[in-house]
């Protein structure tokens, strides 16, 4: 289960999608809205996508999860438009035979969602507000003498 | 000459006032040459140059990529990142 929706997120269908008979452990991340940020009282979030490519690239981070440790299975939900404090941005559930492999493949498919899909988030503050920015994704291929 | 759609996110939305652009560029001409054009006709983007990264077909590409008729471009503003 990929998805880039507007509408408030539900981990159960996620972690029910994820889990398979073999799986012992089911690791479930939420990305919720904080109030600060560098000092700085944030008012809400607003979130843009370029949703297909979003999905694409998610796919792929999993991909890669999946080459990397023994899932049983992953899945991830962003939500974008204006959230709330408190309110959650990011699910990402990825299942394993056993708690280890699915904490660490967790925390890895997060780290990668973060890099490479494109999503973006705007801070608002009481006297201003700025897009955030986070990393410049890799191009493949750039840097190698063709 | 070709026709290029082009698709802007982020503080690029904001600062350019659209989510779609259109542009003629020549024959044979490449992402970076796409970029100049852009920084040209939005000077208020110039900033932002240095750190896009810009997909076609939904895939990352780069600056050398030469640009066919019909494409669709996004433009890629560094994305959401966190810690």
């Amino acid at each position: 289960m990929f998805a880039i929706t507007h509408d408030p997120l539900d981990p159960a269908p996620l972690v029910e999608a994820v889990r398979r008979d073999e799986s012992g452990a089911v690791a479930l991340f939420y990305g919720v809205v904080r109030n600060e940020n560098m000092g700085r009282n944030v008012q809400y979030l607003e979130y843009d996508a370029y949703p297909e490519m979003a999905i694409k690239k998610m796919k792929e981070v999993a991909d890669e999860v999946r080459a990397k440790f023994p899932v049983t299975g992953i899945g991830v939900l962003h939500r974008i438009g204006r959230l709330e404090i408190g309110e959650t941005s990011l699910l990402v559930a990825v299942s394993s035979g056993h708690r280890s492999e699915a904490f660490e493949a967790c925390h890895y498919a997060v780290d990668r969602i973060k890099q490479i899909v494109p999503v973006w988030k705007k801070e608002v503050w009481e006297d201003g507000e700025a897009w955030i920015e986070g990393h410049v994704p890799e191009v493949p291929g750039a840097g190698e003498v063709p | 000459m070709i026709s290029i759609s082009i698709r802007l996110y982020a503080g690029l939305r904001d600062l350019v006032g659209a989510r779609y652009l259109a542009m003629e560029l020549p024959d044979g001409a490449t992402i970076e040459q796409l970029r100049t054009r852009l920084g040209e006709e939005h000077p208020a983007v110039v900033g932002l140059l240095p750190t896009l990264v810009c997909a076609v077909d939904e895939e990352y590409v780069v600056p050398e990529h030469v640009l066919r008729d019909g494409d669709h471009v996004a433009l890629i503003p560094p994305v959401s990142g966190g810690r």
